[in-house]
C-alpha cells in the first residue's frame, strides 16, 4: 500500500466488509428489500413470458442505433427519477432542520439526514442529474434523431455506438450499488481539493465518484466521436452543409464539445486517483500540491460540459418550433453561426466558476467579459425563436409547450446569467441559493426541452402519440412545481442562505423552505402525471396511430420514413434538394412519392460483446472503488483480450436483398394506409419528379 | 361533460402555477440581506446589481412580452396576424437580433470592469482611495479550521474563535488562510465572498459605519460541520471596541502554535461557543501557512457523522465542551 488506509483491506474482498453494508439504515435497507422484490417480480415476469430470447436478441444485443437510443432514455428518465427523489430528500431535510429547536430522528440533531448522509445526497444528485439523466437524455435523441434527418442507415460505428451505451448503463450501475454497498461521496458533484484526499474523505465515496465519472466520461466520448463521423461521413446524397438540420447542427457543436473537453476530465481525475491510491500530491495543500490546480482542470471540462447539454436542447427547440408554427426557423444561419459561436466560447469562461478563488482583477474581468459573450448567441437564439413564431400559425399542443416553458425558463436562467457574470455582483451571490437557481433554471431548460422532445419524437420512434391531455396536465403540474420551488430559491439568494446547509441555522427562511416543499410535493404530482400519461397512451396506442409525417407540418426527413422507423431507416436514401426536405416535397406535391425499385441493402449484425464489455467496465469500476487488486487485473485483461479478440473478427454484417425490401416496405406502406384510412394512390418514381429528383438512382449505402 | 371538466382541470393547473405569488406575500418581514448592505463593500455590489437588473431586466422583459404578443397573435385558428409560411429572413431584423444584445454586452462590459477594480479583495479602491489619515486600519488574520473561524488580531495580540468584533468609520483589512480544507469567507450585510484555503493566503477587506450584529458565514463546503460554522459580526464604536480589547486581553486562554493543533482538531461548533485568547503567538498566522505547506493536515476519522448524535456524545467526552 502507498498509502495509508483507514480501516482494514484484505486482500481477497479489498476494503470490503460487512460493515459497509447499510442493512441497518432505516432509510436505505427497506428500500434495499423493495428493489430487490421488484427485481424479483420483473425477472419473474420476464421468465414466465418466456421473453428472454427476445430480449436478448432484440435489445441487449442490438446495434440499431433507435433502439440503443431508446435504452439510452429509458437510463436517463431512470437516473431522472432518482436524481428527483434525492432532490425530494434534500427539500425534506432543510425545511425540516430550521433553528436549534427543530426535532431530529435517524441519528440526526435536527432533520432526518446526518451530514453525512445529507452530503451523499446532494452529491449524488447533481452528478445523476447531470450526466446520467441529461446526458444519456441527449444523446439517446441525438442517437435515434441524427442518423435518419442525415438520411443514414444507421450510425458510422454501430457497435461502438453499443458500446457507449453499455459503459454509460454501468457507470449508472456503479452510482446506485453505492447505495448499498459502502457510501457515495459528500463533497459535491464537483468535489474539491483537499476535501476529497484521503485524509479528509477516507472512505469510498470518493472513489465510487471517481470511477463512476470516468465511466461516464469514457462512454460519451465514445458516442461523441461515433456521432461526428455519422454527421461528416454519413449525409444522404445532396444535403450539403447549408441544408444540415438545425438538430444535427447543435449536435455537431456539442459532440466537438464533448471529444475535446472530456479528456480534460478525464486527466483530473487521474491525478485524483493518483493522490488517493498512489499517494501522490498533485492537489494537497502541502508537499507542492495545488489545489487550485484542481477546480481550473474540472472547470475547464466543466463548463463546455454545461453547453454540451444546452446545445442538443437548442436543437431540440429549433425542431419543435418551426413544426407548430408551421413555416421554416427564423435565421437558420445565424442559428447554426450561434450554435457555433457558443461552442467556441465555452472554452473561455471556466474561471467564472471561481471568481471568488482570489484571482486578481485583471483575471476576473476577461473572464467576465468572456462570459457575457456568451449572452450574445444566446440572445439571438431567444430572438430567432421568437420570430420564428412571428407571422406563423401556432399550435399550442404539449411539445409546444415545453418548448415555450423552455424558451422562458432560458430567459431566466440567461437573466441572472447575466447578473453573475459580473464579479461585483458574483462576490455577493456565489455560493448562495441564487446560483442553484440559477443553474436549476438553465437545466430546466434542458429537462423541458427533453420532454416537448419525448412528445415530438415518440409517434415517430413508436408510431402513436402520446396522449395530449396527460401530456398537458404534466406540463402544468410540472411548471407549477418550478415556479414554487425556484421563485423562493432566488429570494432566499437575495436573503444570503448559502447552499448546502444540512442545519438551516437562520429560522427567518422557514417560509420560503415549506412553500418550496409544497413545490416539490407539486413536483411529485407531476411524475405520477408521467407514468399515467405513460399507461393511458400504451392502452389507447391502436386509436393514436400515425403515419409518416406524424405532425402534418413537419419539415426534415425523419418524417419520410414509416412511423415507426423501420430498422434500416431508409429502404433507398432519399436525394436532398433542399434544408427542409419535407417541408419542400409537400410544396411541391412530391411528398407521397415512392421509389419504383428496391437495391440491396447492408446492414450490420448484432454483437453480444458490447454488453459484456459494458459488464467487465462496471466490474473493473467496482473492484477500483474498492481496491480488490486481483479483480481488477482479471477485468482489465478480460476487457482487453475480448477488444483484441472482437478486432479480428470485425462484423462483415448482413445484406437485405431488394426484393426482401419491397415486401417489407409493402407492408409498412399497407399497415400506413390501414392508420391514415386513405385510399388514394402514390405516384411511383424512379428517381426524378418534375425538376426535382427524389431518391438517388443508384444506391451506394454500403 | 368530459369537456367540461377538462376545461376546469386545464384552467386550474394554469391558476396553480400563479399561486406562489399568494405565498409568497405571506413571507415578508425577514430580512434581504442582499439589499440591505451595511458595509461600502457591500454597497458597491448591490449598486452593479441594480445596473445589470435594470438594464437586462428591460431587455429581457421586453423580449418576454414580444414572445406573448407573438404567442396570441398567431395562435392558430384566430386570423389575427398574417401567416406567411415561406418567411424565414429580414436583414433588418438580423441587425437587431445581433445588435441589441452587442450593445448590451458592450454596455455591461464597462460597468464589470469597473466593479471588479473597486472591489478588488487585494485593494478595494472603493476603500483605500477614501481613507482617512486619522482612522488606522484595523488588521485581522482569520484562519478557518474544520470547522471553527480563530480570528487573530495581530496589532492587539490576541484571537478570538467564532466571533469577530470590528469598529465603525475604520477600514478593517483580513488576510485569511484555512488548516484543512477549503471554505469561503462571507459576512452577507458587509462583504462579498472570498475563498479561505490551506496554505494559501487570500485578503479582503470591509469598512462599515452602521453599528449593529451581522451574520457571517461559512459559504463553500467544507465537511460534516460546514452548517454550524457561522459566526457573528459585531460592529461597535470606537469606545466600545477599545474596552472589548481590554477584556479580551485579560482572558486566561492563550494561543501558541501547540495550542492552535489541538484547537485546530475537528470540532462542529453546535452552541456557538465563542472563546478569547490573549497572548497569541507573533506570526500564528505565517507559522501555520508554512505547517501546512509542508504537509502538515488534520485528518477526519472515517463516517464521521453517521450519527450525529453519538457523534455530539463523543465530541463532548473529548473535547471541552
Amino acid at each position: 500500500m502507498l498509502v495509508d488506509l483507514p480501516g482494514g483491506w484484505s486482500p481477497l474482498l479489498g476494503r470490503l466488509a460487512w460493515s459497509q453494508i447499510p442493512y441497518a439504515n432505516p432509510i436505505l435497507a427497506p428500500l434495499f428489500v423493495a428493489v430487490v422484490i421488484g427485481a424479483i417480480i420483473i425477472l419473474g415476469l420476464i421468465t414466465y413470458y418466456g421473453k428472454w430470447t427476445y430480449l436478448w436478441k432484440e435489445w441487449l444485443t442490438t446495434v440499431d442505433h433507435k433502439k440503443l437510443g431508446v435504452m439510452y432514455i429509458i437510463i436517463g428518465l431512470v437516473m431522472l427519477f432518482r436524481g428527483f427523489i434525492d432532490g425530494l430528500m434534500i427539500r425534506t431535510q432543510q425545511v425540516w432542520a430550521v433553528g436549534p429547536h427543530s426535532s431530529g430522528v435517524f441519528g440526526s440533531l435536527h432533520g432526518y439526514l446526518t451530514p453525512f448522509h445529507f452530503g451523499q445526497v446532494y452529491s449524488a444528485h447533481g452528478l445523476i442529474m447531470i450526466l446520467l439523466a441529461a446526458t444519456p437524455l441527449l444523446v439517446g435523441f441525438m442517437n435515434i434523431i441524427v442518423p435518419i434527418q442525415v438520411g443514414a442507415r444507421d450510425m458510422a460505428y454501430p457497435y461502438l455506438n453499443a458500446l457507449g451505451l453499455w459503459i454509460t448503463a454501468a457507470a449508472a450501475a456503479l452510482i446506485m450499488i453505492s447505495l448499498f454497498v459502502g457510501d457515495f461521496a459528500h463533497n459535491g458533484w464537483f468535489e474539491y481539493a483537499p476535501i476529497f484526499e484521503l485524509q479528509y474523505s477516507p472512505g469510498v465515496g470518493v472513489d465510487y465518484w471517481m470511477w463512476t465519472l470516468q465511466l461516464v466520461a469514457l462512454g460519451t466520448t465514445l458516442g461523441g466521436i461515433n456521432i461526428l463521423a455519422t454527421i461528416i461521413k454519413m449525409r444522404a446524397p445532396g444535403m450539403t452543409w447549408g441544408k444540415l438540420p438545425i438538430f444535427v447542427w447543435t449536435s455537431l457543436a456539442a459532440n466537438v464539445i464533448a471529444l475535446t473537453s472530456f479528456p480534460a476530465l478525464q486527466v483530473a481525475l487521474g491525478l485524483v486517483a493518483a493522490d488517493r491510491y498512489l499517494g501522490a500530491h498533485f492537489f494537497t495543500a502541502g508537499m507542492g500540491g495545488n489545489l487550485m490546480l484542481y477546480t481550473n482542470l474540472f472547470w475547464i471540462w466543466g463548463h463546455p460540459e454545461v453547453y454540451f447539454v444546452i446545445l442538443p436542447a437548442f436543437g431540440m427547440m429549433s425542431e419543435i418550433f418551426p413544426t407548430f408554427s408551421e413555416k421554416p426557423l427564423f435565421g437558420y444561419i445565424t442559428m447554426v453561426l450561434a450554435s457555433m459561436a457558443i461552442a467556441g466560447v465555452s472554452w473561455l469562461v471556466w474561471l467564472h466558476h471561481f471568481f471568488t478563488m482570489g484571482a486578481g482583477p485583471f483575471v476576473n474581468t476577461a473572464f467576465s467579459v468572456a462570459t457575457m459573450l456568451v449572452g450574445i448567441p444566446t440572445g439571438v437564439k431567444v430572438f430567432n425563436w421568437a420570430f420564428t413564431m412571428y407571422r406563423g400559425r401556432l399550435t399550442f399542443n404539449a411539445a409546444m409547450l415545453w418548448a415555450i416553458g423552455a424558451l422562458f425558463l432560458l430567459l431566466v436562467g440567461g437573466f441572472t446569467g447575466m447578473m453573475l457574470a459580473i464579479p461585483a455582483i458574483n462576490y455577493m451571490v456565489h455560493n448562495s441559493v441564487f446560483v442553484v437557481a440559477h443553474f436549476h433554471s438553465m437545466l430546466l431548460v434542458i429537462v423541458y426541452a427533453i420532454f416537448g422532445s419525448v412528445l415530438y419524437w415518440f409517434p415517430k420512434v413508436f408510431g402513436f402519440k402520446l396522449d395530449e391531455f396527460w401530456a398537458k396536465t404534466m406540463f402544468w403540474l410540472f411548471s407549477a412545481g418550478t415556479v414554487l420551488v425556484f421563485v423562493p430559491m432566488y429570494m432566499l439568494g437575495f436573503m444570503g442562505m448559502t447552499r448546502r446547509l444540512e442545519y438551516v441555522f437562520d429560522t427567518g427562511w422557514q417560509s420560503y423552505l415549506t412553500v418550496m416543499e409544497l413545490g416539490i410535493v407539486v413536483y411529485v404530482f407531476s411524475v405520477l402525471a408521467f407514468f399515467i400519461l405513460l399507461y393511458v397512451s400504451v392502452r389507447d396506442h391502436a386509436k393514436n396511430r400515425v403515419g409518416a409525417d406524424a405532425w402534418g407540418t413537419s419539415r426534415s426527413l425523419e418524417w419520410m420514413t414509416h412511423s415507426p422507423v423501420p430498422f434500416y431507416n431508409f429502404a433507398v436514401l432519399p436525394h436532398i434538394n433542399e434544408r427542409d426536405e419535407l417541408a419542400w416535397r409537400r410544396q411541391h406535391g412530391i411528398d407521397q412519392v415512392r421509389p419504383e425499385h428496391y437495391e440491396d441493402i447492408h446492414m450490420p449484425n448484432n454483437t453480444g460483446v458490447a454488453i459484456i464489455l459494458g459488464g467487465l467496465t462496471f466490474v473493473l469500476g467496482f473492484a477500483l472503488t474498492w481496491r480488490i487488486w486481483w479483480l481488477c487485473i482479471v477485468s482489465l485483461l478480460a476487457i482487453i483480450l475480448l477488444m483484441i479478440i472482437r478486432s479480428f473478427k470485425g462484423d462483415p454484417g448482413y445484406i437485405i436483398t431488394g426484393a426482401e425490401l419491397q415486401r417489407m416496405e409493402e407492408e409498412a406502406y399497407r399497415r400506413e394506409a390501414q392508420v391514415l384510412d386513405s385510399h388514394h394512390s402514390h405516384p411511383v418514381s424512379g428517381g426524378v419528379v418534375g425538376n426535382a429528383m427524389a431518391y438517388q438512382r443508384n444506391d451506394s449505402s454500403k | 361533460m368530459e369537456m367540461k371538466w377538462r376545461n376546469w382541470l386545464k384552467n386550474g393547473w394554469r391558476a396553480a402555477a400563479l399561486l406562489p405569488v399568494l405565498l409568497l406575500s405571506g413571507c415578508s418581514g425577514n430580512s434581504y440581506w442582499i439589499f440591505d448592505p451595511k458595509g461600502i463593500m457591500a454597497k458597491t455590489n448591490l449598486f452593479y446589481m441594480i445596473v445589470d437588473v435594470v438594464i437586462m431586466g428591460a431587455i429581457v422583459g421586453l423580449t418576454a412580452l414580444l414572445v406573448i404578443w407573438f404567442m396570441w397573435r398567431y395562435k392558430k385558428g384566430k386570423s389575427r396576424g398574417k401567416y406567411d409560411p415561406h418567411w424565414s429572413h429580414s436583414n433588418t431584423i438580423e441587425i437587431f437580433v445581433w445588435g441589441i444584445p452587442i450593445v448590451a454586452v458592450g454596455f455591461l462590459s464597462y460597468f464589470a470592469v469597473r466593479g471588479t477594480f473597486e472591489i478588488n479583495p487585494y485593494n478595494p479602491t472603493v476603500i483605500t482611495h477614501h481613507m482617512k489619515p486619522n482612522g488606522d486600519p484595523v488588521e485581522v488574520d482569520v484562519i478557518a479550521t474544520d470547522w471553527q473561524w480563530l480570528f487573530v488580531y495581530p496589532q492587539y495580540h490576541m484571537a478570538v474563535a467564532n466571533e469577530l468584533v470590528l469598529p465603525v468609520h475604520t477600514p478593517v483589512f483580513f488576510r485569511l488562510t484555512s488548516s484543512a480544507v477549503t471554505t469561503t469567507f462571507f459576512i452577507p450585510q458587509l462583504v462579498g465572498m472570498i475563498d479561505v484555503m490551506p496554505g494559501m493566503r487570500t485578503k479582503n477587506a470591509l469598512m462599515s459605519n452602521h453599528i449593529g450584529e451581522y451574520q457571517g458565514i461559512a459559504s463553500d463546503f467544507a465537511g460534516a460541520g460546514t452548517s454550524w460554522m457561522t459566526f457573528k459580526t459585531k460592529m461597535v464604536s470606537a469606545g466600545d471596541f477599545s474596552q472589548w480589547v481590554q477584556q479580551v486581553q485579560k482572558a486566561p486562554g492563550s494561543m501558541t502554535y501547540a495550542s492552535f493543533n489541538r484547537f485546530a482538531q475537528p470540532y462542529i461548533n453546535v452552541h456557538h461557543h465563542v472563546v478569547y485568547f490573549s497572548a497569541v503567538e507573533p506570526g500564528l498566522f505565517d507559522h501555520v501557512m508554512a505547517e501546512v505547506m509542508r504537509g502538515k493536515t488534520w485528518p477526519l476519522p472515517p463516517m464521521m457523522t453517521e450519527n450525529m448524535v453519538d457523534y455530539m456524545q463523543k465530541q463532548a467526552a473529548e473535547h471541552r465542551d
